[in-house]
């Protein structure tokens, strides 16, 4: 408005901005078995599509839980040497290989001083009976070192009850450091190519600089390492989100 | 290559092989081919025409076919024979079948004797000089020649090589795609021919397979899976040990 007071025009405050919080939104957790994600190859995707759907299949009359690495499972298996034909091992779930139908995940124990480790397949038919015991995570993908480790850390009871949870909690982060015993161990694994988190490393200092000797600091800026997973993850969890609503 | 159950529980290791547009594309009778059997010409996975010489499209255009990839010979007994232009499927082998697999084996180029032949090569150490790898003496003082056919170092794999007697387990109709055991010559995704096994044990194996084959606009309505009777199915509990 033009009329003049002789004063100045009236403070218009400027618009309050609007925020919007992303960050309270909560993601939805959605856990995908790693067997399911096709590793980087020259196959054919028909190949990867029926593996799926057989594993699909499986899944639907037999229960695969969701476990980590640090989980510990109880399995049961037909044994035809066994008397009552089956056989139950419980253990530390040590690391997850393979892809498709033949996945596997190694079960670790002591059992009278004697550390046993047993490979299970994830889809074979043997297999009765899989129970999540406790399930977490630890700090790192692969915990092959319990081998060197002192063996109160892979002592699990054999008896132990199912530790209850929640069903919406996020997955406990086991931050345990666990402690070696002298070495020679089977690997070196103070060397930065295990990078390995979950060791409570009591070497003396001159050692641990000599480790990272062999470290490689360029592999993480090599670009033709890199393998995004995130659009193929999507599809197969669409596809496994309708096929086991069926 | 995939694992598969029986219903025991044993672990078989298991190839996928995919019929990719197999047509016939021509009948070669016993007197023309000059053998002691009729043949039948067909051709495998469709390809651009651009990449075949024009020459070659005429088998192709007699059949009405779209040009192929790879054209093999299967030697057909009389009351075999096929018209050209069928196109085959994967339903014409059945599970329990057995068949041999010939494909051209991964090319591993120019190699030493040690890695195509098998030899023992020299020891590492204890004064060899320059000799680890070699292939020592190549013939005797008598011989006063070399032999033709001696072992030496030379261009090896990328030859056509057959697997015999794998035993088929289990047949996909809607992908065309068979179950094979064992290994099969060849990279992922190469070229293979499947014939039914000649081995003399499996003479008499066939029961009732699909003759002179399967085909698609016939009255047979086949499920989209086909197992053998000992396979695992994974719709089915368990296994348990009595």
């Amino acid at each position: 408005r033009g009329s003049s007071d002789g004063k100045p025009p009236k403070f218009q405050p400027p618009p309050k901005p609007v925020i919007i919080d992303r960050k309270t939104q909560k993601e939805e957790r959605r856990f995908l078995s790693p067997e399911f994600i096709p590793p980087r190859g020259r196959t054919d995707p028909l190949k990867y599509y029926i593996e799926r759907k057989d594993m699909i299949q499986r899944r639907k009359v037999f229960n695969i839980p969701e476990f980590y690495v640090g989980s510990v499972l109880a399995v049961t298996t037909a044994d035809p040497c066994a008397s009552a034909k089956s056989n139950r091992f419980v253990g530390i779930c040590i690391q997850r290989g393979g892809k498709g139908l033949g996945a596997t995940f190694v079960l670790r124990n002591v059992i009278e001083d004697q550390g046993v480790e047993i490979c299970y397949e994830l889809y074979s038919p043997r297999i009765q009976a899989i129970e999540v015991l406790k399930l977490e995570k630890r700090l790192d993908e692969n915990l092959t070192y319990l081998r060197d480790a002192l063996p109160e850390y892979s002592t699990f009871d054999v008896n132990m009850k199912p530790v209850p949870r929640m069903d919406h909690e996020e997955i406990p982060v086991n931050k345990l450091q666990v402690r070696m015993k002298p070495k020679p161990w089977s690997k070196r694994w103070e060397r930065p190519k295990y990078n390995i988190k979950g060791i409570k490393f009591e070497l003396p200092e001159h050692k641990m600089k000599a480790a990272q000797k062999w470290s490689q600091p360029w592999l993480e800026f090599d670009m033709l390492r890199e393998y995004d997973t995130s659009k193929i993850e999507e599809k197969i969890r669409k596809e496994l989100s309708e096929q086991l609503e069926k | 290559m995939m694992p598969i159950w029986t219903k025991s529980g044993e672990k078989k290791a298991v190839t996928l092989l995919k019929v990719q547009d197999c047509h016939v594309l021509r009948y070669v009778s016993k007197e023309e081919s000059g053998g002691k059997t009729a043949k039948l010409l067909v051709g495998g996975k469709n390809v651009s025409p651009f990449s075949k010489p024009e020459s070659a499209h005429e088998i192709f255009k007699e059949a009405g076919v779209p040009p192929k990839q790879k054209v093999t010979t299967f030697n057909v007994t009389d009351d075999a024979i096929i018209k050209p232009g069928t196109p085959l499927y994967a339903a014409h082998f059945r599970p329990g079948q057995f068949v041999d697999v010939t494909a051209k084996t991964i090319g591993k180029g120019f190699q030493g004797v040690v890695k195509r032949w098998g030899f023992k090569g020299q020891p590492a150490s204890h004064g060899q000089t320059k000799t680890h790898r070699r292939p020592g003496a190549i013939s005797t003082n008598k011989a006063a020649k070399v032999y033709r056919g001696k072992k030496m170092p030379g261009k090896m794999g990328n030859i056509y090589r057959t697997s015999f007697g794998l035993k088929v387990w289990r047949i996909n109709t809607k992908h065309d795609i068979i179950y094979v055991n064992g290994s099969v010559p060849g990279h992922t995704n190469c070229l293979v021919k499947v014939r039914d096994s000649k081995l003399p044990t499996y003479k008499d194996c066939n029961k009732n397979p699909p003759f002179p084959t399967f085909f698609a606009d016939g009255d047979e309505e086949l499920p989209e899976d086909l197992f053998d009777e000992e396979i695992f199915q994974f719709t089915d509990p368990s296994v348990t040990f009595a």
